[in-house]
């Protein structure tokens, strides 16, 4: 993780203030606050989902805070033999040098590598894998390439590029394909001459020969398509940092300097009860037992359950503010 | 075309298939229930660790368990030279599979895969030195992944061989560091899984800790486990850990006559 370079008296000074009771932190948050996240969705219109999320932003001039934009596009691709049949997703992080102007670029590499990495093995696994990403059984499948540029980093990292990237999966639309067939036309000699008793008439009710579908056609050039599949499975993740004996939520890049280690932990609420963990990483050398893990692992869940609802209040909020506003506001003005 | 191209190499065909036996049958994934053959679910593989084959380095360590090899070796602590003035020393592993380690070949160049094992192995390691001890130096750890079965085991094999070579290059620590792996297929935790298990899992979980300390270094899952099963899975590999712990102590002492 990029962190600031932070004075031993500063370490201090931010943990003694941690450990304090009450707990005290830079900006007045108690130990479990975010700071002000927003979210706009659809930013991107020349993709098939897209999202722009910010984390802690001045809400005075727009300055500040993490920030990610998120897209989803989706690309045609030949299946090959062995691959599974029904798409793939790839997920990319790429971190704009404007966002750690103090990492050399191989420092910069590495920390996309990393974060791609744990985006990737935890979006592209089977189990939340989306059910409408096939166009053409064993041939051709769509890829789903989701993007997500980091443009500012001010902390809290993965919760943002988690909660961004659901955020532009629940925005995609698979665009509608229809199979079509290619069929030789019947020569012309055989239509003019005489009639061939011992030709086959082609019946409507003869279900023998299989379709071989071989091609596919966009219905409806101007449609975005159906949403894509297993919104409620895209996860959301909370990463607690720890200092001694408690742990805290959403830091800020001193605050993130001065913890010797956090622990990421990704839930998927497709069933709004019970949570399936989808991640866990554990980054740092702080000394955590078995009992302080367990624990953890127990809080982590209450925090994701809150996060999840607001996130997936606020898309919903999203979808109705660029669909039925924005079509009664069009309404209005004829 | 461009085909990717490595000038400063022979470069083989550029698409590679492995043979197929006539006598390995290929078991459709529904299949892969089957029992183990010759453990039970809640057992690890056989481990075969040998300290200090690579003479050339501090430290190093070779850990074999069936498909699993890996050959780890220890350089340091060394001067680092381009970095700044750390009061701290610090940790470098680097993970490179072999081309022919995998089903797959492999590309000798470093992909990210390597990475995010060395991320993990890293994290796992990060706790147990002394770093404190080593200002102004590196510890490098290179590990060579010579036959690979499966992610999860290639993170717990080779976390236990760096800490194994740590030992036996004589770097101060606080403890020995073991790893076990486990995964969830169906309702049971099937401990220390292969490839094949691992991809027919619902999840895997891989748990680094220090048994004589009884804290964790490291925890690394991915794929849809529910809380309680992860709760289970912890306890799990933290009672193998311990077993393996006595492994790697026990190699440790055999090989210390040889260093004398």
């Amino acid at each position: 993780m990029a962190s600031t370079s932070i004075s031993k008296a500063e370490k201090s000074y931010i943990q003694a203030g941690l450990l304090a009771n009450p707990p005290r932190r830079a900006d007045g948050r108690s130990l479990h606050d975010f700071r002000v996240i927003s979210l706009e969705t659809g930013f991107a219109p020349l993709s098939n989902g897209s999202a722009h999320l910010s984390i802690g932003r001045n809400p005075h001039n727009g300055s500040g805070g993490t920030d990610i934009m998120a897209s989803v596009k989706l690309e045609v691709e030949s299946i090959e033999e062995d691959a599974s049949d029904g798409g793939r997703i790839v997920c990319n992080v790429s971190c704009s040098p404007s966002a750690y102007p103090h990492l050399t670029s191989g420092a910069l590499d590495d920390l996309q590598y990393d974060l791609t990495t744990v985006l990737h093995q935890t979006l592209s696994h089977p189990s939340l894998h989306p059910k409408n990403l096939n166009i053409i059984p064993r041939k051709k499948s769509w890829l789903l390439n989701l993007d997500l540029l980091v443009t500012a980093d001010a902390g809290n990292i993965y919760d943002a590029l988690f909660m961004a990237a659901r955020a532009a999966l629940w925005d995609t639309k698979v665009p509608r394909t229809r199979s079509v067939e290619y069929k030789s036309p019947k020569s012309l000699s055989s239509a003019s001459g005489d009639m061939d008793v011992d030709q086959d008439t082609t019946s409507g009710f003869d279900t023998r020969k299989v379709a071989h579908a071989t091609d596919f056609e966009l219905p409806d050039y101007w449609d975005e398509g159906e949403i894509l599949e297993g919104r409620e499975r895209w996860p959301v993740a909370i990463t607690l940092n720890l200092v001694k004996t408690i742990h805290f939520l959403d830091a800020t890049l001193q605050e993130e300097a001065s913890c010797a280690s956090r622990l990421l932990v990704v839930h998927s609420y497709e069933s709004p009860i019970s949570p399936t963990v989808q991640s866990m990483r554990m980054l740092g050398s702080e000394e955590l037992s078995i009992l302080n893990l367990k624990n953890l692992i127990k809080e982590a869940e209450s925090y994701t359950n809150t996060m999840f609802s607001s996130l997936t209040a606020k898309l919903e909020d999203e979808d109705f503010r660029r669909n039925q506003k924005a079509r009664e506001r069009f309404g209005k003005r004829r | 075309m461009q085909s990717a191209f490595d000038r400063r190499r022979i470069n083989g065909p550029e698409d590679s298939y492995h043979p197929i036996f006539a006598n390995e049958i290929r078991e459709s994934s529904s299949n892969v229930h089957r029992i183990r053959e010759n453990r039970k679910i809640s057992d690890i593989r056989p481990i075969f660790l040998q300290p200090g084959l690579i003479s050339q380095a501090n430290g190093s360590a070779y850990i074999e368990t069936e498909s699993t090899k890996i050959a780890c070796s220890v350089y340091g602590p060394r001067q680092s030279k381009n970095t700044a003035y750390n009061e701290k020393g610090r940790l470098n592993v680097e993970v490179k599979f072999a081309p022919y380690s995998c089903e797959l070949r492999r590309s000798p160049l470093r992909d990210a895969e390597d990475r995010s094992i060395a991320v993990a192995i890293q994290q796992a390691l990060l706790s147990s030195v002394q770093l404190e001890h080593f200002p102004k130096s590196t510890i490098d750890i290179f590990l060579v992944i010579i036959e690979a079965d499966g992610i999860e085991g290639c993170i717990a094999s080779g976390s236990i061989a760096a800490s194994t070579a740590l030992a036996d290059a004589g770097i101060d620590m606080y403890g020995l560091v073991t790893s076990c792996a486990t995964a969830v297929i169906g309702t049971d935790l099937w401990i220390d899984p292969t490839q094949e298990e691992s991809n027919s899992a619902n999840g895997t979980l891989i748990l680094s800790c220090m048994p004589a300390l009884g804290i964790v270094t490291n925890v690394w899952q991915s794929g849809r486990i529910a809380p309680s099963e992860i709760l289970a899975c912890i306890d799990a590999c933290n009672d193998r850990c311990t077993d393996i712990h006595s492994v790697v102590a026990q190699a440790l002492l055999d090989s210390a006559p040889n260093k004398i």
